[in-house]
């Protein structure tokens, strides 16, 4: 399965337009999450080369439409034609949809950080480079190729960590990666330019152009709707998971677009105004602002609506967190607050609402979380003081005592801010409560909202869509997370909050400069630390002892690091995968019995249990991905079942080495020790592993899992494939103990867990996982050992080795969080 | 069938009662087919099983302040708190109020150290953990070296080995505990913001929690009363040696799972975990009726803990990266 050359694939013409009918044809797609109706009998077709604008408000159903196109969500109801062929939901996926030529351009991100631009473009077309073990360079020149053809001089390095870059340069690698696909048929850019510049913004749209003209169909969603008005010839507007509006662009000038898509707010709207003229008097003042989060200070009383207004990602929602913070008793520069604060989040799954509890428990959580810790919890009362509020915000009592998910995403938020009203806070933060619900509750949550403020409460807003800000006091408009204006009365009408927001937009584009971060000798740095701290260590050991740094000093010190080294190794891909790995020590001391006893005994029947040894471990990491169960329990469980079964084979050490493995413990290669070359050759192999396709893959389920299953890898073979990994390198430091003492003891490898795991510490992996650094660690576990020995020629006990060793892990990573800290 | 549905659905929301069965159950077995397991065994099982009883309700708190948290340091503060008993008690009742301060700050000072590393280091709680064990590890080790006495306090011996018309005081003090704890997570402030922040930590905060001091006060809560179980271990062995908290690495969060809490907090059940502890005890006893050897022993123990977490399965991964 030869792939075309990189250039060809560019040039190369898409596939050839089905006879001028659709390429997409969808009928009655309906989708539904729980109560929530996600999207509602959806129908339409898009023929190639058609560039199609979807807009809508947050929540109008846009993201599931597009994860149904993706294969990530399955419909409830309803077909879809792709080039004709219906697609067979009971065998789509993820893979199936992009075979199909469907890509879809995330709007978050799905680039893994840790992995460079090149290793980016493998992982989603994995067969574009052919079979050349040289792949590094085929898709270094596929990426650099594909960035080119839509953003001229973009000066990104293909071989550049992804997470090195600045979030408009991901940008563009997510938008060639895309559109680098040879097969594809429909493009959907999901807010492509969010963080793209003027310059690079219109370099995206001459590329959509011209691949529209060669007949790739494009579906373009933005909030900029100027953006899309220039670019689409047909417009899509979605409200309330229903598609509202199908019209030629032409046809729907930018007023029109932002009608049909608020229409029942901008409705609602108009008639509460009309009905609540009462005027609020400002009470106390509640809130002040100064630099860095306003110029010029601003104060904000009780009694007052305040808009945080301004184009998505200008700051509003980290202005709230600092207000609740403040609130809270936390110094933030830029921010005091004289009463304590309630917040409400339209994030109810990430931010709100605690899935095991029923509503009640939802509610009244927000005024016993800032209670007495001992206050004593009376049932009855709860209930009965919570429940004035929830009748308040019209939900209704039968519903009060339901687990919350059962609840629809309106009558959740209802909850959550019933949860703020109830306690005794004076300040009402709100995150975008609105978010993704019906026009019915945004109603009552208007009327709610009012009353806070009617009962002296000071509510501060932020709201991502433009007209609620229709309803506040004063509108405070953010822009690179700074208060540049202030709106009030007539003047905070919706045009002139939209106009004022793009027109900071404009005139702020100049210092949109990506990519800034160096990456000269202080970037490769750290790398080097781990290599000079082994070799401080050995020239302190050096300078104690001549006889270390003879050949056969060296070959001492070594054959004492060599099980570290391997188990160090396999514990590295473990925390590459973003899991700890508990039984690895203890699973190299099983491999040290079973080649001490069973091995020399009955060879076949030794190699045998070790295979099988091998392959239990392997399928743990099945189990733990199959069942979703937590790596540090199973391996936790583990160690003991490896431990048992050497001790049951061998209560007491002993066993001897098979004679040809504790020949090769004795040889040596070029007249290099063995203990020397098979500390090498652990460097060796893992670093080829690592820069293998497949070290790719690990390191990308260990950055972000949910981005490579979308790119169509199996979650469930990247941890058998990373257990196996692991295993075998311990299997290795259980022969090598072996080879080293030429006998076994089942309790010898449990010390090795918590080194393995320092030992990846001090090479440099994160433990969050997505990194694998085979020469750090392996110098690490050197290190780690070389103390060992240090302590001996300083006649320390070894009483204090666990200390050492527990003292010195934390230390690093104390070390490190210090580094982290400065570098903000 | 509707009855047996609804008994399936009451089993999995009672996730507790799986090891409830599962004692019920080994004990007719055991009772059938042996002689030797009588009541008066059963007493002494029940005995064993509170003790463990006693570190897995703090492994418990630990557990539920969620994220995947776990207390790993616990069996070396068993260890060390043991020591600590044996040698600053002297066998006497008086030393024994003298010793109870440095038992309880044994405890007290390893759960804030470990609640700093988490809270303020952002150290994965199982490496913070595991880290400082090593470090009270060698403080074992090196008061093993000046050990000398085997006098056991009369009072804390009659708190371990005692027993009232029959039944183990050590049995009654751990149920005592599951109660307690029961009342604190279900009845008050502290409990119920506890299962908000094991649920989801950042809606926690915005709703006012004081996340860290909460979080904090579970990991204390679980150094403490490992050290007093140490202590209580100590007059029940009749001494402290090294190692002697070790089965409690595994059986600690076994009893946890085993009885029903979910591993990745936000929930949590003591009368459960109590089950737990029993159901652990019980089977590492038939084994040992069984005459199994200890290796069999601990690859039992290893396999049921990865079972129960497989048949449970968590369904929702809430892993925070």
């Amino acid at each position: 399965m030869n792939a075309p050359d990189a250039r060809a694939a560019v040039a190369a013409p898409p596939p050839p337009p089905a006879a001028a009918g659709p390429v997409l044809v969808l009928s009655a797609i309906t989708k539904s999450y729980g109560p929530t109706i996600a999207n509602q009998a959806l129908s339409f077709a898009i023929a190639p080369g058609e560039v199609v604008g979807l807009i809508g408000a947050n929540g109008a159903g846009k993201s599931t439409l597009m994860r149904i196109l993706a294969g990530v969500a399955l419909p409830d109801g309803g077909r879809i034609e792709v080039a004709g062929a219906e697609v067979d939901f009971a065998r789509f996926s993820p893979q199936r949809a992009r075979e199909s030529g469907i890509r879809i351009v995330h709007q978050e991100l799905s680039l893994c950080g840790s992995l460079t631009v090149a290793e980016n473009f493998y992982v989603e077309q994995p067969t574009a480079g052919g079979r050349s073990v040289l792949w590094h360079r085929r898709f270094e020149a596929l990426a650099r190729t594909h960035l080119e053809a839509i953003f001229p001089g973009n000066g990104i390095d293909p071989r550049a960590p992804v997470g090195t870059l600045a979030i408009a340069q991901r940008q563009m690698v997510e938008i060639a990666r895309a559109s680098a696909d040879p097969r594809l048929r429909i493009l959907i850019l999901d807010e492509p330019t969010s963080a793209l510049d003027v310059r690079r913004s219109e370099d995206l749209q001459r590329f959509i152009a011209a691949r529209a003209k060669a007949g790739v169909a494009v579906i373009f969603i933005s909030h900029k709707l100027h953006e899309v008005a220039a670019l689409a010839g047909r417009i899509l507007v979605m409200r309330n998971g229903r598609l509202v509006r199908d019209a030629a662009a032409t046809a729907l000038a930018v007023p029109q677009m932002v009608e049909a898509m608020a229409g029942e707010a901008a409705a609602t709207l108009a008639t509460v105004q009309a009905a609540s003229g009462v005027a609020r008097t400002p009470g106390a003042v509640l809130a002040e602002i100064s630099p860095p989060f306003a110029a010029t200070p601003l104060r904000l009383a009780g009694g007052e609506i305040i808009g945080l207004a301004g184009l998505e990602g200008s700051g509003q929602p980290e202005f709230l967190r600092a207000l609740h913070a403040a609130a809270g008793g936390q110094a933030r520069a830029g921010v005091r607050c004289r009463a304590r604060a309630a917040y409400v989040s339209g994030d109810r799954r990430g931010e709100g609402v605690f899935p095991l509890w029923n509503v009640l428990a939802n509610a009244t959580i927000g005024r016993i979380a800032t209670g007495r810790a001992l206050a004593w919890l009376n049932p009855a009362a709860e209930y009965t003081a919570a429940r004035p509020w929830l009748d308040s915000v019209q939900l209704p009592p039968e519903r009060q005592g339901a687990p919350i998910l059962s609840l629809s995403g309106g009558n959740q938020q209802k909850v959550l801010m019933a949860r703020a009203l109830m306690t005794d806070a004076e300040i009402i933060l709100l995150d975008d409560p609105t978010r993704g619900v019906d026009v019915a509750v945004k109603q009552e949550f208007y009327r709610l909202i009012r009353a806070a403020a009617g009962a002296g409460k000071l509510v501060v807003w932020y709201s991502s869509e433009t007209i609620e800000f229709l309803e506040c006091d004063r509108v405070l408009l953010f822009h690179e997370g700074e208060v540049r204006r202030t709106l009030e009365g007539a003047a905070a009408s919706e045009d002139a909050i939209l106009s004022a927001a793009f027109a900071e937009r404009v005139g702020a584009r100049a210092a949109h400069a990506p990519g800034r971060r160096g990456r000269g000798l202080g970037g490769h740095l750290p790398k080097l630390v781990p290599a000079i701290v082994l070799a401080l260590l050995f020239a302190l050991i050096a300078a104690l002892n001549r006889n270390a740094a003879s050949l056969f000093g060296l070959d001492l010190l070594a054959g004492a690091a060599v099980p570290l080294v391997f188990v160090a190794c396999g514990q590295m891909f473990v925390v590459g995968g973003s899991e700890i790995d508990l039984g690895v020590g203890a699973f190299a001391g099983l491999a040290n019995v079973l080649s001490a006893t069973v091995l020399p005994a009955r060879p076949a029947l030794g190699l045998l249990t070790l295979a099988l040894a091998l392959g239990g471990y392997a399928l743990l990491g099945l189990l733990m991905q199959a069942r979703a169960i937590p790596a540090i329990v199973v391996t936790l469980g583990a160690s003991f079942i490896w431990a048992g079964i050497g001790y049951a084979l061998q209560p007491t050490p002993g066993g001897s080495a098979p004679a040809w493995l504790a020949a090769l413990a004795s040889g040596h290669v070029l007249g290099v020790p063995a203990s020397i070359v098979s500390i090498l050759a652990a460097a060796a192999v893992a670093a080829l592993l690592n820069g293998a396709r497949l070290g790719a893959v690990l390191r990308g389920f260990g950055a972000n899992p949910r981005a490579m299953v979308q790119g169509g890898w199996s979650a469930r073979y990247g941890a058998m494939l990373r257990y196996a990994i692991a295993g075998a390198f311990a299997l290795t430091a259980g022969l090598a103990m072996t080879a080293i003492n030429t006998a076994s003891d089942i309790n010898a490898g449990g010390s090795y867990t918590l080194l393995s795991i320092a030992s990846v510490v001090v090479g440099g992996c994160a433990l969050a996982g997505g990194e694998i650094a085979p020469l750090g660690v392996v110098c690490g576990a050197l290190s780690l050992s070389l103390i060992g020995s240090l302590l001996g020629f300083l006649d320390v006990s070894t009483d204090y080795n666990a200390a050492v060793q527990g003292g010195l892990l934390i230390g690093i990573l104390m070390l490190r969080q210090a580094l982290a800290w400065r570098r903000r | 069938m509707a009855a047996a549905m609804s008994a399936l659905a009451w089993l999995r929301a009672n996730r507790w009662s799986f090891s409830a069965i599962g004692i019920l159950l080994l004990w007719l077995v055991l009772a059938i087919t042996t002689a030797r397991f009588s009541l008066q065994s059963l007493s002494g099982v029940a005995a064993s099983a509170a003790f463990l009883a006693v570190v897995a309700t703090g492994q418990m708190f630990a557990v539920a302040t969620g994220g995947g948290n776990i207390d790993l340091s616990i069996p070396s503060v068993i260890t060390l708190s043991a020591y600590a008993t044996m040698i600053l008690s002297r066998g006497t009742d008086a030393g024994l109020i003298l010793a109870l301060p440095a038992i309880a700050a044994i405890g007290i000072v390893t759960g804030a150290a470990n609640a700093f590393l988490i809270l303020k280091l952002r150290i994965p709680a199982i490496i913070a953990t595991l880290a400082v064990g090593y470090v009270l590890d060698t403080a074992t080790l090196l008061t093993n070296r000046r050990f000398t006495t085997f006098a056991v306090s009369p009072a804390l011996h009659a708190l371990a080995v005692g027993r009232v018309f029959g039944v183990p005081i050590i049995l009654l003090l751990a149920t005592g505990l599951a109660a307690c704890a029961s009342l604190l997570i279900r009845r008050t402030g502290y409990g119920r913001t506890l299962m908000a922040v094991g649920q989801n930590a950042v809606a926690a905060r915005l709703a006012g929690a004081r996340v860290a001091r909460v979080t904090a006060a579970a990991f204390l809560l679980s150094g403490l009363l490992a050290s007093l179980d140490g202590a209580l271990l100590s007059a029940h062995a009749g001494g402290a040696f090294l190692e002697m908290g070790r089965p409690y690495l595994l059986q600690s969060v076994g009893a946890v799972v085993v009885g029903g809490t979910p591993i990745f907090g936000g929930s949590a059940t003591p009368l459960g975990t109590l089950s737990g502890a029993v159901f652990l005890i019980l089977i590492v006893t038939t084994m040992q009726i069984a005459g199994l050897p200890g290796g069999i022993q601990d690859m039992v123990q290893g396999g049921v803990i990865i079972a129960v977490l497989a048949a449970a399965g968590s369904g929702l991964s809430r892993r925070t990266a």
